[in-house]
């Protein structure tokens, strides 16, 4: 069996196993649809008010996106080693050809098609309920780039936590601990001038500031977004390196 | 997940060579394993060698190391000392000539049967067909059920099955017939008979003494994370199982001083070989041979114990296991005591698996 096989293999049992999960499947795209709801919706946008939500709705377009490809990745992945663990599943898989690397490989294509699924639900229903118009050009289409190496991205740094949890509720915690204020300071729901000037460089040293820049280039304020792509790719690269090596093999 | 199998291709090769004298390679060979959990040792210096196409009991009590011993030869916990697996590191074996069935194993629940070990298979370069797989362990009429709706008994055949869906030169068994009704354990017995006939080696561990003096070769017995005995079933019993006995069970209550007039009986009786010590039942009378039973009989009337049953028995496995392990029944403890022959086994505790150590 090739790699390419094996990577295979483990991501269709992996996608089964997703998918006969129900409720698992059914919150995995409820959660952003709530938020678009709450925030998009209910709450609305005030452009011309202060404090948060008071930019254009096309501003918070690569924050709804943020939602999936921070949150979920880092759930699942970390979620998904602790059950591995725990079901003594990597004490076989290491009598096994896969690698540590191809494991995790495997986890992040399937993170990609879910959450890929999950920003084009959302992109659809920012678009009906909301007054955002995002901008149309032939930089859309890097769009769905931008997702998946976010998704990568934090499928290496969910790797991390699981490894370093002992447990699916610690794997919980540890990932929303992680999120809740990454998603908030990375430039997706409040703009860097709401933040102390002494704070905001701190921003640069986010992930996820770059999955913001980068996207908000492309749907919202037309402008470079080579620069965040490459950068998000370099961290990406890194993140499932230290989280490939993160994966259990032993006890 | 192997990463170095590739590279050990030539190793293996090397090892599987055989020697000068025309003698194969051994599959396994661990010299001075140790393994620690912080304070507690679950391997405290094994040495060991199994041979290729046997296969190889290893018994031992709750905690005695065990599954850690299947761990280190795997490669899946890190142990000092000297281990060898087909003539290289665990590591690096080729991951295509070993199968593995953890102790503690739970694949995901949402898969049926036959996706369980198509994906399993799919790992590999080489793999049986899935329905041939399912056949050999009983799961052909169950295979398109998920797994979580199996019964424990299918659950741990299933298991079975993703571990030898590689066909593997080395199987590891830990615990396979755990939860498994007698007439699946008979369908897994048959199938490791066929496997060792075809020539894997297979490195079983159970806590049923039966099946590991009915298909074991060879038998190691692991207390306190030291081998304490290791040879052929028929010979540990011939050498640590004792005499044979008769078990009394006795209509009522045992009567002050009946253990010793029974004991004076049957010594007078039987030749001197023979003595009686009170059970949970009531007596047992041991060095009974077929051809005195009936003396031992006359004995017991004679001392005038009333009985409800008796049974003879030949000394098995389990007798050498209790024995070697120190746990002997004590009725006047009313549980489980070391008995004088050997040393207590000091309660080791659990390690970090939640089962064996």
């Amino acid at each position: 069996m090739t790699r390419v096989g094996r990577i295979g293999t483990e991501a269709t049992a992996a996608a089964r196993s997703f998918l006969r999960r129900r409720t698992a499947v059914f919150f995995t795209f409820f959660f952003p649809v709530i938020l678009v709801v709450i925030f998009g919706a209910l709450v609305r946008t005030q452009p011309t008010g202060g404090g948060l939500f008071a930019e254009p709705a096309g501003y918070y377009i690569p924050g709804y996106l943020a939602v999936v490809v921070l949150f979920t990745p880092l759930s699942r992945v970390g979620s998904e080693i602790a059950r591995h663990r725990d079901g003594g599943r990597f004490e076989k898989l290491a009598t096994t050809p896969l690698s540590r690397a191809e494991w995790l490989l495997a986890h992040t294509l399937v993170n990609v098609a879910i959450i890929g699924a999950a920003s084009l639900l959302i992109f659809g229903l920012v678009l009906a309920v909301t007054d955002a118009e995002p901008v149309v050009s032939p930089a859309l289409a890097v769009l769905p780039v931008f997702v998946a190496v976010g998704v990568a991205l934090f499928c290496g740094l969910g790797a991390v936590l699981g490894a370093l949890t002992d447990s699916q509720d610690g794997v919980i915690a540890a990932s929303n601990t992680v999120a809740l204020p990454l998603l908030f300071l990375s430039e997706t729901f409040v703009s860097p001038d709401l933040l102390p000037a002494w704070f905001r460089p701190a921003v640069a040293a986010s992930p996820l500031t770059y999955f913001a820049r980068g996207t908000r280039a492309i749907v919202h304020e037309p402008g470079a977004w080579v620069g965040d792509l490459a950068v998000l790719s370099a961290l990406a690269v890194a993140f499932l390196a230290v989280g490939a090596y993160a994966v259990p093999r032993t006890d | 997940m192997n990463e170095t199998a590739a590279a050990s291709a030539s190793a293996v090769d090397e090892a599987e060579a055989e020697g000068a004298d025309g003698a194969r390679a051994p599959a396994l060979v661990g010299e001075g394993v140790r393994r620690s959990y912080g304070d507690v040792v679950a391997l405290d210096g094994v040495d060991l060698r199994v041979e290729a196409g046997e296969v190889f009991g290893l018994i031992g009590p709750n905690g005695a190391g065990k599954t850690t011993l299947v761990r280190a030869l795997t490669g899946t916990t890190d142990a000092e000392g000297d281990l060898r697996v087909f003539g290289v590191p665990p590591r690096e074996v080729d991951p295509q000539r070993v199968g593995l069935l953890p102790q503690s194993f739970d694949p995901p629940e949402r898969l049926t049967a036959t996706e369980l070990v198509e994906y399993y298979g799919g790992l590999y370069d080489d793999a049986r067909g899935v329905e041939s797989v399912l056949r050999d362990v009983g799961m052909a009429d169950d295979a398109d059920a998920w797994y979580e709706t199996l019964s424990g008994g299918q659950q741990r055949r299933t298991c079975v099955a993703t571990a030898i869906v590689n066909d593997p030169d080395l199987l590891f068994l830990d615990e396979p017939t755990t939860g498994i009704d007698p007439a699946g354990r008979r369908s897994i017995h048959r199938l490791i008979e066929r496997l060792a006939d075809g020539g894997t080696t297979v490195f079983l561990t159970s806590h049923a003494m039966d099946e590991v003096e009915r298909l074991a070769d060879r038998v190691a017995l692991l207390r306190d994370g030291a081998v304490v005995a290791v040879g052929p079933p028929d010979e540990l019993i011939a050498e640590h199982g004792g005499a044979p006995r008769l078990d009394v069970t006795l209509d009522g209550p045992a009567s002050d001083g009946l253990v010793e007039r029974v004991d004076e009986r049957v010594a007078a009786s039987l030749a001197g070989d023979a003595d009686a010590e009170s059970t949970r039942e009531g007596l047992r009378v041991r060095g009974v041979r077929p051809e005195t039973i009936g003396d031992a009989v006359d004995a017991l009337d004679a001392a005038g114990v009333a009985f409800e049953s008796l049974a003879w028995s030949e000394p098995s496995l389990e007798d050498v296991y209790l024995r070697l392990t120190g746990e002997e029944y004590s009725p006047r403890e009313g549980r489980a005591i070391p008995s004088e022959e050997t040393p207590a086994a000091p309660d080791g505790g659990d390690a970090p698996d939640g089962g064996g150590r």
